[in-house]
């Protein structure tokens, strides 16, 4: 798995962390962030591994 | 109350937004003047009226949150404003010296906060402000993360066919203008409620202003024209180091940055959270970097910011403590 989306897992992790002890009004925010995180280190993920295919 | 102390407090407290305005104005510019979209004097004047103008924008909800969000309010006295700021002002000082990107915002937090509980002890202090602050230290610069990275990604696939490069730069020149006037209105609105709330805090616990007051007009005006004056005095002379470390961000990244960190101080703002302006735009050049390749990104600054997280609140309060141990007798 590429160091970026490593990175950016482990930004979600830390987003989702901090859910339970947001304020209800704000809690959105860190979910829509945990999500968000989460769909870009895919995209890291496949974005390195087409680099890789293509290298190969 | 001695009116003479509450002049002076209130004085400090437009100094300490003065040097605010003076340490922060890099931030806002450094992109315009490293693409040479605007001289760096003009990008100064550019910066500071934005600065000013913010009072228009946006409420004063991040200044109640200060006044009255972080500590019990009836624990408020001239010395505790007094030592707070000053345990902003000496951590800020300090860690300039340092070298580390400090936050006045985090350092006013703990500077009140220390100052208070020497006074009352741990029970002044009001824990769901304190959360929702603590909260947003972490989010904030991920937050600007996240938005730059999706701006830049979204503006790269949508101009991705076009070839005339040159064309392309010189309008997302066009666009850093106003995404640095943005930034700069997002500065002037949150930074600027910050001493607003110490100048409220300080009216009520004077007898100034009943409880539950709003913020004065004359103590918004001067709030923002001190940020703004600050920006204009000191501005341009930082903006020569910043300018020249993130040379390496395009037209386009400088706009993404700046508009991914603009959007994430209006949301707090609008929300009444007081968050570091520094490190939500260290964030967002992060996120822009990041979409290039991670050792694109300048891991050693990211370092010292979260070395910032852990040590500001903890450094300004035991700098405010120290300070009412002794002007606490005085009031």
């Amino acid at each position: 798995m590429d160091r970026r989306a490593l990175f950016l897992l482990g930004a979600a992790v830390v987003c989702a962390v901090l859910i339970p002890v947001t304020e209800s009004e704000h809690q959105w925010v860190p979910i829509a962030m945990s999500i968000a995180y989460a769909l870009l280190a895919m995209a890291s993920w496949a974005d390195a591994r087409g680099r890789d295919r293509i290298d190969s | 109350m001695d009116t003479f102390a509450v002049v002076a407090v209130i004085g400090l407290a437009l100094a300490f937004d003065f040097v605010n305005g003076f340490h922060d104005a890099a931030n806002s510019i450094a992109t315009v003047v490293s693409t040479r979209v605007l001289s760096p004097r003009l990008a100064v004047v550019w910066a500071a009226v934005f600065n000013f103008i913010a009072f228009l924008v946006f409420g004063t909800v991040v200044a109640a949150t200060i006044a009255t969000g972080v500590v019990d309010p009836d624990v408020l006295s001239i010395g505790v404003v007094f030592s707070g700021l000053v345990g902003a002002i000496g951590w800020n000082l300090t860690t300039f010296f340092l070298g580390l990107p400090t936050s006045s915002s985090h350092a006013l937090v703990g500077g009140i906060a220390g100052a208070a509980v020497a006074k009352g002890g741990f029970d002044v202090l009001i824990s769901s402000g304190l959360r929702k602050i603590g909260v947003f230290i972490v989010l904030s610069p991920l937050l600007g993360l996240t938005l730059a990275m999706v701006l830049t990604i979204g503006l790269m696939w949508a101009v991705h066919r076009y070839r005339n490069v040159d064309r392309l730069n010189r309008g997302f020149r066009v666009g850093q203008l106003f995404s640095a006037a943005a930034f700069s209105l997002g500065h002037g609105g949150n930074d600027a409620q910050k001493t607003m709330g110490v100048i409220l805090a300080v009216l009520i616990s004077s007898g100034h202003l009943p409880t539950g007051s709003d913020v004065p007009l004359w103590v918004v005006l001067s709030a923002h024209m001190a940020i703004g004056l600050g920006t204009l005095t000191g501005g341009w002379r930082i903006v020569k180091t910043m300018g020249s470390k993130i040379t390496r961000l395009e037209p386009v990244g400088g706009m993404a940055a700046e508009s991914a960190a603009a959007a994430t101080l209006f949301f707090t703002s609008h929300a009444g959270i007081p968050v570091s302006t520094t490190h939500t735009i260290t964030g967002a050049i992060v996120g822009v970097g990041a979409t290039r390749r991670l050792s694109a990104v300048r891991w050693g600054v990211a370092g010292t910011v979260v070395w910032a997280w852990i040590l500001t609140i903890p450094g300004a309060w035991l700098i405010a403590t120290a300070t009412y141990a002794i002007v606490g007798p005085l009031g």
